[in-house]
Formats: structure tokens, sequence, C-alpha cells
């Protein structure tokens, strides 16, 4: 090859790498600002929002959903992490949230909570730091709550006479889930997860709460309190009710257990609001004659636990290129009641409205469900408030940063596969579970004295 | 261009390079790194928080029961899958190889398990055995077998025999390519031979093509065991390793150790072990089998 053909050669090269850079037009192109949302709508509404704010401030910056399910939020975090390119923001789960704070990952909010005045804007019986707090620092916006209920098909609970769901305890409940179970061929009296899964752990803590049962007592320094009476009694409950449900729930997880509501398979199950979306999309007779009751009451404590996402936006601290264009935004559209009625109404009834003005904004109550299932929404949306704590938030007695790796393993439902699956006796299958809650409050001791 | 004239050797080396360098990067890199993390404690949530702990997370797993219960299903896990996908390979090829017109279309459509990913296969094998709406259970209660649905993923031993099978479906493939590939290349001659000496069909199948197979199946089986043994996706996507731990293998343990637990320097030890009793296995195996013996011999 001649010099000059080298040259041209080289000069070929250059212009081709010149083509490959990037175009004038893609340098203006906004820069993109990922955030993680559950599958389904629930992210999407808030996030057009959140591109409101940008468009109108000329921010350069543009939010894009990511749909993360909640049990792999740790797993893709750790990821992105190490790549240092976390997520702008995240709607999770409470108590990951709250372990996220406590492994010290999260902004502090306080800003963000003072612009928007979250703290008298919240609807009654929730307070600011049940979002999402640790050593007194707020890591969460308030977003919306979820809480698990009863789900009930009220013709089937007529039809067999078994009386007002909303009158039940432990005793009632059981009865009626017998009562479906044998009265009624190929349907199971109750469903609940029982699989090794999240929703599981949900659902089994319910029982134990009802039971005066806890897990860690952050009261007296996270003190692993999981072996006592309650939660053998609770234990003993599920396994009760057991026999009322489906041979399969020992696999269930949260779509199996609403597929088999709305599938017309089982007469009452343990549920968020999504139950009631899906019958109202797929399956109109069923739909009309479900009805949401708070959880039976415990005979003894009278309690009626609900799990509930208590759940707000956390925005990633490290290597995050977008926190103050992230909160500017966040506040435009949690001022705007609006907006976070349209995100309300994305899922009805699964994501209930935490601030009041958007709970009785004329919007959100024009929505058709208010008319239909007035009773039910009431329920989901402001009767259950009082009932209201999660595995990070036992008994609301102060917000536990274990219970998100307890989560990762299910131990809760490990415990209870292991009574069901391996006829372990309840206490055997508590005081297994025992051992495994204490190794991560051991394990974890750093992360709580912070 | 005299002066970029390269010798043969450079050449060679040259055309390795993109080998060595990808080979380096994506396996002889991770594997070292694996080895490295395997002696500190390192929470990735944590990532400037790397300790030095020696032997302790090799102590840790081996103190654990339900490393020995893994390690336990892992062997019943892999053991079941080769012998019934060795067994189904083998006699289907055998069918396959017969001279049959349109036999190219079946010998294509076998292929189907193994080029479809695995997340589609375990996904709808969920469906297909969902104990409450599954196909299988409504075609074995319409059809009279059983009186009520079996419970394929809710049970530990069926759980366990619906990973197996499902693992035997999608890469019984795998071992019927290798095999009809062999079986093509036996001389027809040796049959006729054996057919004029009065051979039937089983001695036949015996004494000639059993030992004509060996080679190939010895690689097979070593590859097979080792894939499967360190299988993760399918058992994952199918049972999560339940119900309870009922179908964990080692590659689900570590998986919990390190992304559940956030340990992924124990998650490393178990690699680790599962690569020492990978290797020790396919050595007496290989020694076991005589695999390449007769080429030193000649």
């Amino acid at each position: 090859m001649s010099k000059t053909s080298l040259l041209a050669t080289r000069r070929a090269a250059l212009l081709g790498g010149s083509a490959l850079a990037a175009p004038a037009l893609a340098q203006n192109q906004p820069r993109v600002a990922r955030v993680w949302g559950e599958p389904g709508p629930y992210g999407g509404v808030f996030v057009q929002g959140m591109n409101e704010w940008a468009e109108r401030n000329n921010a350069g910056i543009r939010f894009e959903v990511e749909q993360i399910p909640w049990d792999g939020v740790t797993v893709k975090l750790t990821t992105d992490l190490a790549a240092r390119r976390p997520p702008a923001l995240i709607s999770v789960e409470s108590p990951i949230a709250y372990q996220l704070a406590a492994e010290g990952l999260l902004e502090p909010v306080e800003d963000v909570n003072n612009a928007i005045r979250a703290r008298e804007r919240l609807v009654d019986g929730f307070s600011l730091e049940q979002f999402g707090a640790w050593k007194g620092v707020q890591y969460a916006v308030p977003l919306h709550h979820q809480p698990c209920l009863l789900v009930v098909q009220q013709d089937i609970v007529n039809e067999l006479g078994l009386g007002d769901p909303a009158g039940w305890n432990w005793d009632h409940f059981a009865n009626a889930a017998r009562t479906i179970t044998e009265r009624k061929p190929g349907m199971a009296g109750y469903t609940m997860a029982l699989g090794r899964n999240l929703c599981a752990d949900y659902h089994i803590t319910q029982f134990i709460w009802q039971a005066g049962g806890m897990t860690w007592d952050p009261r007296d320094g996270f003190k692993t309190v999981f072996d006592s009476p309650a939660t053998v009694e609770a234990f003993d409950f599920i396994r009760r009710l057991h026999a009322s449900m489906p041979r399969a729930a020992v696999e269930f997880s949260f779509l199996q257990v609403v597929d088999q509501h709305v599938a017309g398979r089982t007469g009452m199950s343990a549920y968020w609001g999504r139950t009631m979306g899906r019958a109202a999309e797929e399956t109109p007779q069923l739909f009309n004659n479900m009805e949401y009751y708070l959880n039976p009451a415990h005979p003894g404590t009278g309690m009626r636990w609900s799990w509930t996402d208590i759940n707000g936006w956390i925005i990633p601290r490290r290597d995050n290129a977008f926190i103050r264009e992230t909160k500017e935004a966040i506040a435009y559209v949690s001022n705007n009641v609006d907006w976070l009625v349209r995100y309300s109404q994305s899922l009805m009834p699964n994501v209930g409205p935490v601030f009041k003005d958007v709970a009785t904004a004329p919007a959100m109550l024009a929505h058709p469900f208010y008319q239909s299932k007035r009773r039910s929404l009431d329920v989901i949306f402001s009767q259950s408030v009082p009932h209201t704590c999660n595995t990070g938030l036992e008994l609301r007695h102060g917000v536990n940063p274990l219970a998100g790796f307890a989560h990762g393993r299910s131990v809760w439902a490990q415990a209870v596969q292991r009574m069901l699956l391996n006829n372990e006796q309840p206490r055997q299958a508590v005081q297994w579970g025992q051992r495994q809650f204490e190794n991560i409050r051991r394990d974890n001791a750093r992360m709580l004295a912070g | 261009m005299r002066g970029f004239r390269l010798s043969d050797r450079q050449v060679g080396i040259l055309f390795m390079l993109p080998f060595l360098v990808t080979a380096g990067a994506f396996m002889v890199w991770p594997v070292a790194e694996a080895v490295r993390l395997a002696f500190y404690s390192y929470n990735p949530l944590r990532p400037d928080d790397l300790t030095w702990v020696g032997f302790e997370n090799f102590e840790r797993i081996f103190d654990d029961p339900l490393f020995w219960e893994s390690f336990s299903q892992a062997l019943v896990w892999t053991g079941w899958s080769i012998v019934l996908q060795t067994l189904l390979g083998v006699g289907l090829a055998m069918l396959l190889h017969v001279a049959l017109p349109g036999i190219a279309v079946f010998r294509g459509l076998l292929l189907f398990p193994y080029i479809v990913p695995t997340v589609v296969i375990a996904l709808n094998w969920r469906w297909i055995f969902n104990s409450e709406i599954g196909i299988v259970n409504h075609a074995l209660v319409s059809l009279g077998i059983v009186e009520q649905n079996i419970a394929w993923l809710s049970t530990p031993n069926m759980a366990m025999t619906s990973a197996v099978l499902l693992n035997v479906w999608k890469y019984t493939p795998f071992v019927i390519i290798c095999v009809l590939a062999r079986l093509q290349t036996i001389p027809t001659e040796l049959y006729d031979a054996a057919k004029v000496d009065g051979a039937r069909a089983w001695r036949r199948f015996i004494d000639i093509t059993l030992p004509m197979l060996k080679e190939v199946l010895v690689v097979v089986i070593v590859f097979r065991t080792i894939w499967t043994f360190n299988k993760f996706e399918e058992i994952y996507l199918l049972t999560r390793g339940g119900p309870g731990t009922s179908t964990f293998n080692l590659a689900v343990y570590a998986f919990e150790e390190g992304m559940a637990n956030l340990r992924l320097g124990v998650a490393a030890a178990t690699g680790v072990v599962m690569i020492v009793l990978l290797l020790a296995g396919t050595v007496v195996y290989v020694r076991v089998s005589g695999f390449g013996q007769e080429e030193k011999g000649s």
C-alpha cells in the first residue's frame, strides 16, 4: 500500500468515524431518567405527570418507566448499583424501602415532603414516618396505600346463610370456609398464597398479628420474638383453614390467588384491590357479587390487622444523576390533585389515595366503582387504615428494616410450608422460623446500629 | 508491504486472539473472580465493604443443612435427568435412523424443544401442570385416568418429577442429534455381516451399535451432567426451588445466598464447591469409561 493510499484510507476511516458519532439531533435529545414501578399501570400515570413537569420547565430530561416486579427490586438494584447506574426513582413495597433506607442507599426527601405539605394532607390514620423513615430521617414521599383484605362472593355467603362477614371472627370465618368447600363442589372455601414467595409472607403475617404476635420487636432492640404462643396459634389456624383451600395453594403467589377468584374457583380469598379490578374487566357477574371486608377478628384480641403496602417514592442516592430534577418533578405531580386522581384511578381500587384532598376530590368520587361498590371502596380506602401495618411496621410499633431480608428468602412462607408439607407441628415450624429470623437479626446487627 | 508480512505462527496467534480475549474476559476472569470472592464477605448493597474471611464462607455452607439438602436433590435431579435423556435419546435416535419417507421432517420437529427458550417452556409448563386449571389434569380427569387433580408442582416429590420431566423433554433432542450423527457413520457392512451370522436385532444392538456409540455417549453424558448439575433457570422458573426447598439444587442455593441473603461470598464459595465436584466427577467418569484409551493404544 502506497503512502497516498494509506492516507486516503485513514481519511475514509475518520469520515466513517464521524458518521458514527452522535449527530446533532441526538445530542439535543433529553437525558433519560429511569423510574421503577410494579408491572401494570402503577407508575405510568405518575411518570406522565413528571414528564409534563420536564416539558414545562425545559429540563432536558425524560422520565421512563421500567416495570420491575417487587420481589425483583433488590436483585435488580444490586446489579444496577454495581454498574453505577441506579434508577432515578423507585416505587417499592414498604419493607424493601425500609431496608434500603437503613442500608444508607436512599436520598433524604424531607424537602419534597415539605414542598407538598405531605404531613398536613395525609389521610387520617397515616403518619409520614410509616412511608419510610429511619433514625428520624424521611426517605419516602407518600404515594398510595394497599390493604390486604377479605374478598367475598356475597351471593355464595348469602345463599349458604353464613351471616355478615363484617362481624366474623376467626371461628365464623373458618366455619364459612369449610361450609363453602363442602356445599359447593369444585370451589374452595378460601384461597390464600402459601407458596414460597412474598405474597404468602404477607398473607401469613396478617394472622400472626391478629393473634398478637410479631417477628421482631423494634421497641426492644429488634429482639426476635417470633416463637410466641400467638404465632403458634396463628400457624394452627392456617393449618385449620388449609383444609378449605385449593390443594395447590402451597404453590400460589399473587397471580394465582387472583386467578383462582376471578375464575370462580373460590368463595373467598385474601387479596388487595386488584381482584375487584380484574373481575370488573373479565367476569362482570363475579364483580357484581364481590365485596371486600376487614379481615376477620381474632376471637381473643379482636384485632383485624391487614398487611398494607404504605407505599412511597424512594430515590437512590449513590450515582444518581437526576436527584434534583426527580425531586422537583415528584413535588410537581404530588401537588397536582388531578394527576394524583388519575394515578389512583389507573388501577382502581388497588392504589388507595393517601392525601385527603385526593380521596375527597369530586373527580375521584366520580369513578363508576363509587356508584357500584361504594361500601367495598370505603372499606379499602378508609376503614382499613386503622388496621394497617406490614412486616416492616409490625403492629405499628416502629419501622423495622430486617423484614426485607426475611422476604428475600420467604422465611414466613417457608415456616408454614414446613408445617403443611413436612407435617411438622406448628410449634416446631415456628421454632425453625425463630432460628432463621434470629440469624437475620444477628447478620444485620451492624445495619441496625447504623 | 514487506514489513507487514507475518509468519504462519503469528497469523495463527492473530486468528486465535479474538477467542482468547473473549474467553479471558467472559470465562477465565469471572471464574477467577468467583474464586477470589469465595474468601471475602461481600454485600452487593455495600460494594465498598469487602472483608477477607478466609474459609469462613466454606465453613458456613458445610454447616448449613440446606446446602446438603440441595446437594442431595441436585444428585436426584441430575441422575434421573441424565438416565432418562440417555435412554430416550438413544431409543429415539434409533427410530429416526430408519430410512422412511418424510423422516427428515420428524428429525426437524424433534429439535423444537431444544430451540424454544427455557423461559417460554417453563412458563408454559407452569400453566400445563397447574393443578387447578392445567390442561394435563383436565385431560387426565376427562379421560377417567385419575379421579381428582394431581398436585404436579405442589408436593415435593411431584415437583421434582415435573422439573425432571421438563429437563428431559427439553434436552433429549441434544442426545438424539449426537447419537443420530454417530449412527449414520457406522458402516452398514457390519450389520450385514452380523445378519449373515444369524445375529438378531437385540444382539446387533448390543454387539455393534452400542460399542460404536460408546465414545459419543461418554461425551454426551459428561456434558449433559455438567450442564444439568449447574442448571438454574428451569428449576427457578418452574418451582422457584419449592414447595418448601424440595427442588433446590446447588445453583438455586447459590442464587438464594447471593441475591436473597445478599451474601455473595457464600454464593461464590458454593460455586467453587460445584466446580470441584464436577471436575472430580468428570475425571472419575472418564477414567472408568475408558474414554480415549483406544486412541492411545493405537
